[in-house]
């Protein structure tokens, strides 16, 4: 897990339309960054 | 900035946002490198834990959720912002 404080670690990914994003392109900004099991599934 | 993630294929994913009507990314994290990172990937044999996390201007963590409301809990993050 992470802690308030922590660096959050920069990552690089393909979102679903192909197109590549890394956390570095919204520096300045706030990000909310959730997790889920799988595409489709209720929460 | 809404991000969402998981495992899945583009694909898969696109279906996904597509039923839902997202307007922000949905990251795939096939390879799960992200997840590790991010603490929620901790059972390999199955998807991502909803973790929420929230990074401020500054690239660091503001919060950490280790289990968060899917659909509820990225809108009532952002009024809080």
């Amino acid at each position: 897990m992470l802690n308030p404080g922590d660096k959050a670690p920069d990552f690089t990914a393909r979102d679903h339309t192909g197109k590549s994003v890394k956390l570095a392109d919204f520096k300045g900004k706030t990000v909310v960054l959730w997790f889920y099991p799988k595409a489709d599934t209720p929460g | 900035m809404i991000l969402g993630a998981s495992f899945d294929s583009p694909a898969e994913n696109k279906k996904f946002a597509e039923k839902f009507h997202f307007n922000f990314p949905l990251l795939c994290d096939t390879d799960r490198s992200i997840g590790t990172a991010y603490g929620a990937n901790a059972d390999p044999g199955k998807g991502a834990q909803r973790v929420g996390v929230v990074i401020d201007t500054n690239g660091k963590i503001k919060e950490w959720h280790a289990r968060v409301d899917a659909r509820a809990w990225p809108t009532e993050v952002l009024k809080t912002l």
